[in-house]
């Protein structure tokens, strides 16, 4: 081997293993300094994604107003197009109104963010939104929907912030099936793909009276999530030697979600 | 030589922005284009030993600062098993290896055959994500392989790949820019003096 080559490899595992031993509050550092100095681009890809999807069905509605010119008369169109966009700004009140709701009706402070970026890593399952430290969002806190819980901030940084979903294997919630004494840890599975993951509720009893269809709640124990926040439905049950298992259906659509709410201890002025 | 490096260096940290870009497909099993390992793969085809190794660095340590997650918190009382995560600056080392996988084809890549890399571009983006995922199941202590990850896996590895003449493109445009010959005329006569 060339000394150089030498020098090189031996520097480099110097480099390794300086990053190897860093301590959790230095990683922290480093990742807060990356994201600030990348979020320009992510949001910058974000408003590229929407162009260009608002293009690709603005090309679709193209073709298909081409199709009914042929067939219709021109004033029907012009009828036709007010009517889908009376639609569109209807569904959309609702859906501003329903988290307007949402956000009046809950007992503590929640702060309403926008869904900028999905699944930004293989293997974790986070996205990240458009609310950061500036906005009050901290980490470990609680990520909520009108439907149940979403997740937990993982990484906050000046604007934006990463969200561990609670389909992750390492988004661990303290949960209870209702009507039943059971308590148990709910998580992701590992490796699964698609739009309808399933989650695992373990550490039940075996012999526990538990039903598809059943309601799981968060228990409020542990210290991260709020008690009674919907987390999703029984769909099975498996009776171990030691323990049972659920499979649980999650009660948020994750693959249909936009804008979610964080838990805030308290509500800074900027966020409203 | 320096001039080549530096360029690079500013290609991969290109890369890097490009991939906020970049979403996974959900309908390909959230498969989706890895440019910066892409990037860095290429390039480590095109470079000697030490540069190689300075990519690894930067590029692993930019996909941790990006990716890598916190630890679970909350009170130890109630999750007493807290799920493990990979440790930072795992990818370093990952990258170096995929790196040593593109150089030992290197003299080819240097007579050439682009076209040879290309395709172990592809193979070292599987290896990568399949060592990653076979990480993840070590610290966490069991084994859990479906198929939809393989799919994962695959696809990625898959869609990548075909992006690499056009990294590869780069690089020979990158490399004349600066006036840096990749391709290694001592092959080219060695081959002269056995005919």
């Amino acid at each position: 081997m060339k000394p150089q080559n030498l020098i090189a490899l031996l520097l480099f595992i110097a480099g390794a293993l300086w990053a190897l031993t860093r301590s959790e509050p230095t990683v922290r550092s480093i990742q807060k300094n990356v994201y600030l100095a990348i979020s320009p681009f992510i949001t910058g890809g974000t408003s590229l994604e929407s162009t260009a999807s608002e293009f690709i069905q603005e090309v679709e509605h193209s073709k298909e107003w081409e199709l009914k010119y042929n067939l219709a008369k021109e004033e029907l169109d012009q009828k036709r197009i007010e009517v889908a966009y009376l639609r569109k700004l209807e569904s959309e009140n609702a859906r501003l109104s329903q988290a307007l709701k949402f956000q009046q009706e809950v007992p503590f402070h929640v702060l309403a963010a926008t869904i900028i970026r999905r699944q930004p890593s293989t293997w974790w399952q986070t996205v990240t939104i458009n609310r950061g430290e500036k906005q009050g969002v901290g980490v470990q806190l609680p990520v909520l929907a009108p439907e149940g819980l979403v997740g937990k901030v993982d990484a906050p940084s000046a604007n934006t912030s990463t969200v561990i979903l609670l389909t992750d294997e390492n988004c661990l919630v303290s949960a209870k099936v209702d009507g039943t004494p059971e308590v148990g840890i709910l998580s992701g599975q590992r490796g699964q793909t698609g739009d309808n993951p399933t989650l695992r509720l373990r550490f039940l009893s075996k012999d526990a009276k538990i039903k598809p269809g059943m309601l799981v709640f968060s228990t409020g124990r542990g210290g991260l999530f709020p008690a009674d926040i919907l987390l999703g439905t029984i769909e099975s049950f498996e009776s171990g030697p030691l323990s049972g298992n659920a499979l649980v259906k999650p009660a948020v659509d994750f693959a249909a979600l936009n804008t979610v709410f964080v838990k805030i201890p308290n509500s800074p002025e900027s966020s409203r | 030589m320096i001039k080549y490096t530096i360029s690079v260096i500013l290609l991969t940290l290109a890369a890097c922005m490009v991939q906020q870009f970049l979403p996974a497909i959900s309908g390909l099993h959230g498969a989706r284009v890895l440019i910066l390992p892409l990037v860095f793969l290429c390039a480590a085809a095109s470079v000697d030993f030490p540069p190689m190794l300075l990519l690894a660095f930067i590029c692993g340590f930019l996909w941790d600062a990006q990716h890598a997650l916190a630890p679970h918190g909350g009170n130890p009382e109630v999750y007493t098993t807290p799920v493990e995560s990979l440790s930072f600056g795992y990818s370093i080392i990952l990258y170096a290896l995929m790196g040593l996988l593109m150089q030992g084809i290197q003299p080819l890549f240097r007579n050439g055959k682009w076209h040879i890399s290309s395709l172990l571009a592809g193979i070292a983006i599987f290896l990568y994500l399949f060592s990653e995922y076979l990480l993840i199941n070590f610290v966490r202590g069991d084994f859990v392989f479906p198929p939809t990850a393989f799919y994962r896996i695959y696809l990625t590895s898959a869609l990548t790949m075909l992006f690499s003449p056009i990294i590869f493109w780069l690089i020979f445009q990158l490399s004349s820019a600066c006036q840096h010959t990749i391709r290694y005329d001592g092959l080219k006569n060695r081959s002269r003096l056995s005919v």
